[in-house]
């Protein structure tokens, strides 16, 4: 780290995290209450405890930031809400209902119920204005721009007080003139209105996809530009260095110039930093095969990476709206402590994915929860201490979640208490072990590669549990796991994704010219980029796939590809991993058929140097000096109790190792080791636990 | 709990056979070749258990599931104890129960420890499958013999070793054979994946413990149904709906149906005049899933469904050699839209009357197009069915308006029209336009969803259009009171604009279609709910401010006075207009 400090700051729906890397190694955490109405509350209150805990006025410590970074949940909430501003959509003519018309398709899970309601439309069908133009697939002009049209539509855009304009054009993405002209046109009439157009930002194949996206974007970028604004100020009042860095749902960094244009890539930026701070944690051990779990009250949330590359999505449906820009693909599930058990009218047992939240809370809260959670059945099950939750604030009536959980889910089943919390633990772990199929079996990965991380306050409980199901023999729990995702955002690099179409069949006829020019193009654009954000050549690297199928299919494959000059050698190697690919992923390939290319993708990353964390130290105690009691706890449904030893997580030696079943108490987290599992606390003040037989 | 198995491990069993079948769903999805398996989604995976029964229908496509039942019971009797481990079993016709020949089904049985434990079938919509007509729909087929391929249960693969000359049989009698070929691969691919999750589930649980979740999973949508049609008064209820004559000049046809609720149970008997010597003819496994999509709407019942459900329900087609249980040698490629909607109706409308408190509208029927032609950018051919082409819309319910582009009836929501540039890059066609048409939504106190017209035009070729379904006479069956004025824009229609002459079609037909001409089909709303007078003023107002309701409907249709140029409601003279009108009407 250049400087002394370097400052994470994540909004959640809950808490603001904080934590303040130092360089000599130390790492300091701290939380306040999220205050949504207005973030920059809850930055100050958290700033202030900094301050305090320092010992140092708060300007000294910015001002001494080598970086502030920023997490923030501001257009997802918008979106949530439906609180962004009110858009107007231009479009080809004929063509202005692709957004309302979504493909013409009802989501799953709903076929025949009569209440489930059309999704909501960010851009009603009054403002969505037809435009006479029209551009094929070849990317020429079939029916000239009419700018009157432009004219027309913006003067209505006017009266109606539109405030933000997005136009998305049928083939833009094979020639973007008359988008362009539009946009002029556009800023022209209404200046200070924010435009954004299709073939910007998200430049690739697919009319619905590209408009939605852009809608989504022109909806939520006047809050974000809003946000941002107020950060950055608050920030350069401070005296800070350099700009403030945002993170974004791809799990980069991004300075808050680029991010005002487009909130639509911050709109999944909460967990996406949790890849990151996996592959952190895992680099001691040699391990770059990763699925983070990150469960809290009410959700868990699933990211993978492998060889260090973490799952993408694109073109998906987020909170019903269709995103086509890369974002870190996270799996979120209701599936977390407070998340009800109930029997339902098949008689079966479900949980989740209502959720009691932080009020009433689970029953054992007593604070007027009367439905067992999770967390009560764990409370059964003995892997929480009564006695001493979140630092032993608050006590836990385990009497209360006995009755609960044997009148709403023994009784209605005829099977015992103890069945019953562990029949709640096994479904909600199933749950889960579905959601890590979505990330790993459904995108060609065996999960058994791979070592589970855990984050967040009820991950511990079933992180074994889990890795036993999916077959992963190691789990890593970090001590940071409670600020889990702002821990990422401080090791993040800046990254930024650029697309674009090139469709081409790779056969001998193959425009490799092409090809090559129109990476050339996309990683010079990049490079001046981060060249203006601050990076020097050396810091800056690049990355590069390709999404390629058979000829005739419409889903695409995504191929890592090495930069530079592309080769007919280079294609036939590619070539291989496709049909490689294509059969880990769907059982077979066909070699003999004819494969094309599609789109393409250049990362561009402005390589962050990486804060120093100080190793702890052996202090040479034994568990012994760790214990804390024998409680009796459940790890079968035969319903044996076994007498398990409690350890306190902050009294246990690096070194230590400590053979399941076993319970470690942290303040913020508690780990249940199961038997045929050993514990060690590791010297990046990581736990590891692995499966010894 | 009635049942002896632990309820856990049914939840687990439960999770991991969705997980299965989703999984399949997902492979045919991003493999497919053809649009119509990757964009339109029209294909179904369903998991039976030895016995055959449907232990895990998907949330695919329900004109496709409900006939899965009796054809996959069809083709295990077919091949008796001549099924072993690796077999690939393939088959279309309807005389062996299947939907119509275009719906082409593989089934493969998944053994465990030499036991036959499971099926994992897959059946999607190929784009062709021979005969006179590119995409098969051929409305001048007067027997089966003339639509195109039938396919017996056959083997493709017979104990692990792929039957190349029998897929080459099939694929030679097919255009776009790359299509084909790769669809079927698809297919192929699904039911493995289907196998590994399901061979997974018995290497946890064991046979005997995964067997006893399944009954029990079956007990329990029998159950679920059971206490559904408790509540509903004991009696018969009948219903009726017309199937429009769509230009084969046998006239228009009465589909009617009646339900007989005894106890928990109930019998529903389906009348149809005597098959006709042309296309829209129903065989048994078809018309079962026109029985169920109308049975369904009334439960309304959320996921997993498996045959347990149908346990409670009797069903009587009518005599042989009728419509809605036609045979040999009726020709019958129509039949999963037309005339199966109609039955649905029919079914839906007896239950309407039986239990009124769980009515909704019906939805838009299909009236589509396909298209075939030389692509002049590789000079080869292509056919497809155009998905985009019969979306139409729903029909309204107790809560709410229907929802706008979702339709055909037969697809429920499941089918996917495509991107528009996607289709592009697929075929040598410009789309002019994909969008919702004014005034189709069936009028009601809850507005029925808008129907949406697809207008594409040729690149430098000439292109074969051919027009299938109905919906271009009749509108679609509103609910609770609702009724419509404006008839015309409610209905589909076929339109071609040939130099400055408009044709519209309203029956269907064979057109070929030149470069710089357009094709404009226009398909029906869905029906309203409730009497459109109730309908708040405000909410006519903004359907008019959207574009959706004309002037001349909001009063019509709904009694509303709207300045258009203020952009308000005239309340007073609203007021009268729906005093005047009401009178008027009753």
């Amino acid at each position: 780290m250049r400087n002394r400090y370097r400052l994470g700051i994540d909004a959640g729906g809950t808490f603001t995290d904080f934590v303040l890397a130092e360089n000599n190694g130390s790492l300091r955490v701290f939380k306040s209450p999220s205050t949504p109405h207005d973030g920059t509350i809850a930055i100050k209150a958290g700033l202030a405890q900094i301050s305090e805990a320092v010992q140092r006025p708060i300007e000294e410590i910015v001002q001494e930031c080598d970086l502030c970074i920023n997490g923030t949940t501001v257009a997802l909430n918008a979106l949530i809400e439906k609180k962004g501003v009110k858009v107007g959509l231009l479009c080809t003519e004929g063509h202005e209902d692709s957004l309302e018309i979504r493909l013409g398709h009802k989501e799953e899970g709903y076929r025949y119920e009569a209440d489930f309601p059309p999704a909501h439309m960010i851009a009603p069908r009054h403002l969505r204005r037809p435009i006479r133009e029209r551009v094929t697939g070849t990317g020429d002009v079939n029916i000239p721009l009419h700018e009157q049209d432009i004219r027309d539509a913006v003067s209505y855009f006017k009266e109606q007080e539109v405030e933000s304009v997005a136009i998305s054009f049928v083939w833009a993405v094979r020639n973007p003139a008359h988008e362009k002209r539009a946009k002029e046109i556009v800023q022209e009439m209404m200046p200070g209105v924010f435009v954004c157009t299709g073939s910007e930002v998200y430049p690739q194949v697919r009319e619905y996809t590209r408009t939605s996206t852009t809608v989504v974007n022109a909806y939520l970028s006047p809050v974000m530009a809003r946000y941002v604004q107020k950060i950055d100020d608050y920030f350069q009042s401070l005296g800070a260095k350099s700009p403030v860095r945002y993170f974004q749902s791809n799990g980069g960094l991004a300075i808050g110039e680029a991010m005002r244009g487009r909130a639509v890539n911050a709109i999944n930026s909460g967990p996406a930093s949790a890849p990151q701070a996996g592959l952190f944690v895992g680099q001691p051990f040699d391990i770059n095969n990763v699925i983070t779990v990150d469960m809290g009250g009410t959700s868990f949330d699933i990211t993978l990476t492998k060889d260090g590359q973490t799952n993408l999505n694109k073109n998906i449906d987020f909170l019903r709206y269709r995103i086509g820009v890369p974002m870190i693909q996270v799996e979120t599930l209701g599936a977390g402590g407070g998340s009800i058990c109930h029997v339902d009218e098949y008689g079966m047992l479900n949980v989740g994915p209502e959720s009691a939240g932080a009020n009433p809370g689970p029953v054992c809260y007593g604070k007027g929860g009367t439905r067992p959670t999770v967390t009560d059945a764990n409370l059964v099950l003995g892997y929480l201490n009564p006695k001493a939750v979140l630092g032993g604030t608050i006590h836990l009536d385990r009497d209360a979640a006995i009755q609960a959980v044997k009148e709403h889910v023994a009784d209605p089943l005829g099977i015992s208490v103890e069945k019953a919390a562990y029949g709640i633990s096994t479904i909600v772990n199933l749950n889960m072990v579905n959601g890590i199929r979505r990330v790993s079996i459904e995108r060609g990965y065996d999960p058994r590669d791979f070592a589970l991380l855990c984050a967040g306050g009820a991950a511990g409980m079933h992180i074994t549990a889990l890795a036993e199901e999916i077959g992963s023999r190691t789990v890593l729990v970090p001590k940071v796991s409670s600020v889990f995702c702002a821990f990422g955002q401080i090791i993040s690099d800046v990254r930024y994704n650029y697309l674009a179409s090139e469709p081409m069949r790779l056969d001998d006829h193959a425009n490799l010219e092409a090809l090559n020019k129109k990476f050339d193009e996309l990683e010079t654009q990049g490079r001046e980029h981060l060249i203006s954000d601050g990076f020097s050549n050396s810091q800056i690297s690049c990355s590069r796939s390709v999404e390629m199928r058979y000829v005739g299919q419409i889903h695409e494959c995504n191929v890592e590809i090495h930069p530079g000059e592309i080769t007919r050698e280079k294609i036939a190697s590619v070539l291989d991993d496709f049909h490689k690919r294509h059969e880990e992923l769907y059982t077979y390939s066909e070699p003999h058929n004819p494969v094309e290319l599609v789109n393409i993708e250049s990362t561009m990353v402005g390589n962050v140097e990486k804060p120093e964390f100080m190793q702890v130290a052996q202090r040479g105690s034994t568990a012994a000096d760790a214990l804390v009691e024998y409680r009796p706890a459940l790890f079968d449904d035969d319903g044996h109790w076994t007498d398990t030893p409690v350890y306190s997580g902050p009294e246990l030696d690096v070194g230590v190792t400590i053979d399941g079943p076993a319970v470690v108490e942290e303040p913020t987290t508690n780990i249940v080791v199961r038997p045929g599992w050993q514990l060690v606390l590791e010297p990046n003040n990581c736990y590891r636990l692995t499966r010894i037989n | 709990m009635s049942s002896s198995v632990d309820p856990i491990t049914l939840a687990v069993v439960r999770g991991a056979l969705e997980t299965a079948q989703r999984e399949m769903t997902l492979t045919l999805e991003k493999t497919g070749r053809s649009s119509v398996f990757n964009l339109a989604h029209d294909y179904s995976n369903a998991l039976f258990d030895h016995y055959p029964e449907m232990i895990l229908q998907g949330q695919d496509i329900p004109i496709h599931l409900g006939s899965l039942i009796p054809a996959m019971k069809e083709v295990a009797d077919y091949f008796g104890d001549d099924i072993h481990e690796g077999d690939v079993i393939y088959h279309n016709d309807p005389a062996y129960k299947g939907s119509h020949i275009l719906d082409c089904c593989m089934y493969k049985p998944v053994f465990y420890q030499g036991e036959l434990v499971f099926w994992t079938v897959c059946k999607g919509h190929l784009t062709d499958i021979g005969g006179p007509v590119p995409a098969g729909y051929n409305p001048d087929a007067k027997e089966i013999y003339a639509e195109g391929l039938r396919i017996p249960p056959v083997k493709l693969w017979e104990k692990g070793k792929r039957r190349d000359d029998v897929i080459n049989l099939l694929l030679t009698n097919m255009r776009a054979r790359r299509d084909q070929e790769g669809d079927l691969n698809a297919q192929y691919g699904a039911c493995r994946v289907g196998e590994r999750n399901l061979i997974a589930l018995l290497d946890k649980y064991g046979v005997a413990e995964v067997k006893a979740c399944i009954a029990e999973l079956k007990n329990m949508a029998d159950r679920q149904m059971r206490s559904l049609i408790a509540k509903v008064p004991d009696g018969e209820y009948y219903g009726s709906a017309v199937l429009e004559d769509a230009g084969h000049g046998f006239g228009d046809m009465e589909i009617t149906s009646k339900v007989t609720i005894k106890g928990d149970s109930v019998h529903i008997e389906v009348q149809s005049p005597p098959q006709v010597p042309y296309f829209i003819n129903s065989y048994e496994g078809n018309s079962m899933s026109g029985v169920y999509l109308g049975l369904m709407m009334f439960a309304q019942l959320p996921p997993p469904y498996n045959e347990g459900l149908y346990r409670a329900v009797t069903v009587d087609l009518g005599p042989k050699g009728t419509l809605c249980n036609a045979e040999e040698p009726a020709p019958h490629v129509n039949c999963t839209t037309t005339p199966m909607e109609t039955l649905t109706d029919a079914v839906r409308k007896a239950l309407e009357e039986a239990a009124p408190e769980r009515v909704s509208a019906s939805w838009g029927h299909a009236s589509g197009i396909n298209i075939a032609g030389i692509d002049p950018r590789t000079g080869e051919q292509y056919v497809t069915m155009v998905l985009a082409s019969i979306i139409s819309g729903a029909g309204a319910t107790q809560v709410m308006d229907g929802w706008h582009a979702c339709g055909p009836l037969c697809c429920f929501g499941a089918l996917s029209s495509g991107d528009t540039e996607l289709l592009e890059y697929s075929y040598p066609i410009i789309i002019r336009r994909y969008g919702l048409i004014p005034d189709s939504g069936g009028a009601g106190m809850y507005r029925g969803g808008s129907g949406t017209v697809w207008e594409v035009e040729p690149i430098d070729h000439e292109m074969t259009v051919v027009a299938f379904g109905e919906g271009r006479k009749i509108p679609t069956m509103g609910a609770a009171g609702a009724t419509n004025q404006l008839l015309e824009p409610k209905l589909g229609r076929l339109v071609i604009q040939r130099e400055d002459e408009e044709t519209v079609y309203k029956a269907n037909t064979i057109e070929s279609v030149k470069a710089g001409e357009r094709v404009a089909n226009f398909n029906p709303g869905g029906g309203g709910y409730g009497n459109p007078f109730t309908r708040p003023p405000e909410n006519v107002l903004e359907d008019y401010r959207n574009g959706l309701v004309s002037l001349d409907a909001a009063r019509m249709e709904y009694g509303v006075e709207i300045d258009p140029v203020a952009m308000a409601i005239n309340s007073e003279a609203t007021a009268a207009l729906r005093q005047q009108l009401s009178t008027h009407r009753v």
